[in-house]
């Protein structure tokens, strides 16, 4: 980072663009289009498998399609886990990655049909590892759980399809750079050699006992924070300081967010196993990760809403589209910070431990931070890309409170549930099926949400495939503002 | 931040660090342990497993079983996992040697199996617990699903395989 300005633009801020379609847009306007509707159809798929799998988890006896071995959850619930990660919030942040470092770098994409390639390839494995699934060969790893052979293909589809904003970052004509940028190269860089090095040790030569397990929850931690949290930060300062035309408030502090972050984030995987049997001091480690980790969420809270809270930002950011749905998301990772750092600690920990609770975490991190900075990074990027606007305004409304109510009540009911469950589970006179039948009301409120998150993700979709076939009819799509 | 070297050598130790010091180090520490014998001289512990539970193992994988029940018994203090009958001692590390897979899980939908070959009553016992009400029924042939197929049996076999009801070097059993 740089005190001296050469274009004399100040400190915190993104470079201006072109506000006509501009030749780097065109150029990676086929593959982003690709990442973007790949990601949204496996976002769709997703979604479907969450109601199932939400109805199921709520009576494994009574759910639907009771007896049938395809649809058993077991299968369900891996699917739509890995289709949600691996489908919508790889892809989508291939193409929103793609398009940040192009745009601030002014990186032209020569050899555009590599990263279609890489698209290609990654979506293709991406199918054949879900059908294997509900075929029954899983792994048992979450998120490791297509068959092995899948591996190295999605590392290869990766390097092609997810690498690119290292080159644009390699190649931009200037000295100066933006918090997005570190953030995004960070991300691009760190995911490929995490998912080698945990293929390699869990998959292909399995560590020894329950080295796996301390294995793949380093794996996990990274996957969410270095690949999804990253992403997704460098989102945020990207597009807060750029649609309300204002420097990012304490922007001399981001530099130490990034680094911290970097530092932290890393370490906190043994926090998932508090009370394995894993060495004690592993899960010390994790523990003061997870708190530590709180310093980046502080800055980034500092940069995020100070800047949100100068000159009627809030306003502005709910009046705003793409605002609106970034803020939604800047407040959820402080949140997912402040709860990442409290619940890392062991008495806490050992209460929600088993239950609901991290996966109301994870939601909390990959759903209400990444996809909704996600949903606001395509309403302001697809109309540039495609030249034309959105179709229906309404349908803009149904998706914004459709997903952010779903969002929060999944998330209330995965956390608070939890928490309930593993209070009763705690006291041992309390049996099992007692404490299930008490968080049959939270069930509820979590297959509700799982429809309204999938009538959300399907107004979006109507909307932007709506967009794209109308952009791509005529010969010459071109710009008409 | 303007050098693309240092930062990518930056992100590097923040990936290679962390993976070196928790995994290959724990590797280090755990990589060699092997079965040991409860007492001078007895048998060794964790049992080799039958073949049949090796198959049964697989059918456990192959249905994601692992995504609603865990196979580990958190030390007094942390929940209430050896009062509720899961184990009747913590797990450690080296009861998991033998397994190629380790299937620790980080969701209790159902109950712990950690200790299950040891707590339940019979064979049938496992057979109806493995139906969970019908659920499971694509497991069985025969009207009444009474007939087990041939992944029924080694996932019972596995079932039955799992317990952790020994006295381990790190974990005695309190006599």
């Amino acid at each position: 980072m740089t005190q001296e300005n050469r274009s004399g633009r100040p400190q915190g801020r993104p470079p201006e663009g072109d506000s006509r379609l501009s030749r780097t847009e065109v150029q990676l306007r086929g593959p982003f289009l690709l990442f973007f509707v790949s990601a949204v159809v496996w976002l769709l798929a997703a979604s479907v498998l969450g109601v199932i799998a939400a109805l199921q988890q709520g009576s494994l006896a009574a759910g639907p399609f009771r007896g049938c071995e395809i649809l058993t959850y077991g299968h369900v619930a891996a699917a739509q886990h890995n289709l949600f990660v691996y489908g919508w919030g790889f892809n989508a942040f291939f193409a929103l990655n793609l398009w940040l470092l192009s745009q601030l770098g002014r990186f032209e994409l020569r050899n555009g049909w590599l990263a279609t390639l890489g698209g290609a390839a990654w979506n293709l494995a991406l199918t054949y590892g879900v059908f294997q699934i509900f075929a029954g060969q899983q792994t048992g790893f979450g998120l490791l759980e297509f068959p092995r052979e899948v591996g190295p293909v999605l590392a290869v589809a990766f390097l092609l399809a997810g690498f690119w904003p290292i080159v644009a970052f390699a190649r931009r004509p200037t000295g100066h750079t933006f918090a997005s940028q570190w953030f995004v190269v960070a991300a691009s860089f760190a995911f490929p050699l995490t998912y080698l090095l945990a293929q390699l040790l869990i998959l292909w030569q399995p560590a020894s006992g329950v080295v796996q397990a301390i294995a793949h929850s380093w794996f996990v931690s990274n996957l969410l924070l270095l690949w999804f949290g990253s992403s997704a930060l460098a989102a945020v300062y990207y597009f807060l300081p750029k649609v309300l035309g204002r420097t990012i408030s304490g922007y001399y502090l981001a530099p130490v967010a990034f680094w911290s972050f970097l530092l932290f984030a890393g370490w906190t995987g043994p926090a998932a196993l508090l009370g394995a049997p894993v060495p004690l001091w592993i899960q010390s480690v994790g523990v003061v990760a997870g708190a530590m980790l709180i310093i980046p969420v502080i800055i980034t809270a500092i940069n995020f809403h100070g800047t949100l809270s100068t000159e009627g930002g809030w306003s502005r950011a709910w009046n705003d589209t793409t605002l609106r749905f970034v803020s939604f998301g800047a407040i959820a990772f402080t949140v997912f910070g402040v709860l990442n750092a409290i619940f890392a600690f062991r008495g806490y920990n050992a209460v929600v431990r088993f239950t609901s609770f991290a996966a109301g975490q994870e939601q909390l991190l990959t759903y209400a931070f990444a996809t909704m900075v996600l949903f606001g990074a395509a309403y302001f990027v697809l109309p540039r890309l495609t030249g034309s606007l959105w179709p229906s305004a309404k349908l803009v409304h149904v998706h914004f409170w459709a997903t952010a109510l779903g969002a929060v009540a999944s998330i209330v009911a995965l956390l608070i549930g939890g928490w309930e469950n593993g209070k009763q589970l705690a006291d041992a006179s309390v049996s099992f099926q007692q404490a299930a039948k008490t968080g049959a009301t939270w069930n509820y409120a979590l297959s509700v949400s799982a429809v309204l998150l999938l009538v959300g993700h399907v107004a979006f979709a109507l909307n932007a495939f709506g967009m794209i076939l109308k952009s791509s009819a005529p010969a010459s799509a071109g710009r008409h503002d | 931040m303007k050098n693309l070297n240092s930062l990518l050598v930056g992100i590097f130790l923040a990936v290679a660090f962390p993976f070196g010091a928790l995994v290959i180090s724990s590797q280090v520490q755990l990589g060699s342990l092997g079965r040991a014998p409860a007492e001078e001289g007895g048998p060794l512990f964790p049992s080799r497993e039958p073949g049949l539970a090796i198959q049964g193992r697989a059918v456990y994988v192959s249905l994601g079983c692992v995504s609603c029940h865990t196979q580990q018994v958190r030390p007094a203090g942390q929940g209430s996992d050896l009062a509720r009958g899961y184990g009747v001692r913590p797990s450690v590390a080296r009861d998991y040697v033998q397994q190629k897979q380790v299937l620790l899980g980080d969701r209790r939908l159902g109950p712990d199996l950690a200790n299950y070959g040891a707590r339940a009553k019979d064979l049938d016992a496992v057979h109806v617990a493995i139906q969970h009400n019908g659920q499971f029924a694509f497991l069985y042939a025969g009207a009444k699903h009474e007939i087990p197929s041939e992944r029924a049996l080694a996932l019972a076999a596995y079932l039955q395989s799992l317990r952790q009801d020994y006295s381990s070097p790190e974990a005695k059993l309190k006599q």
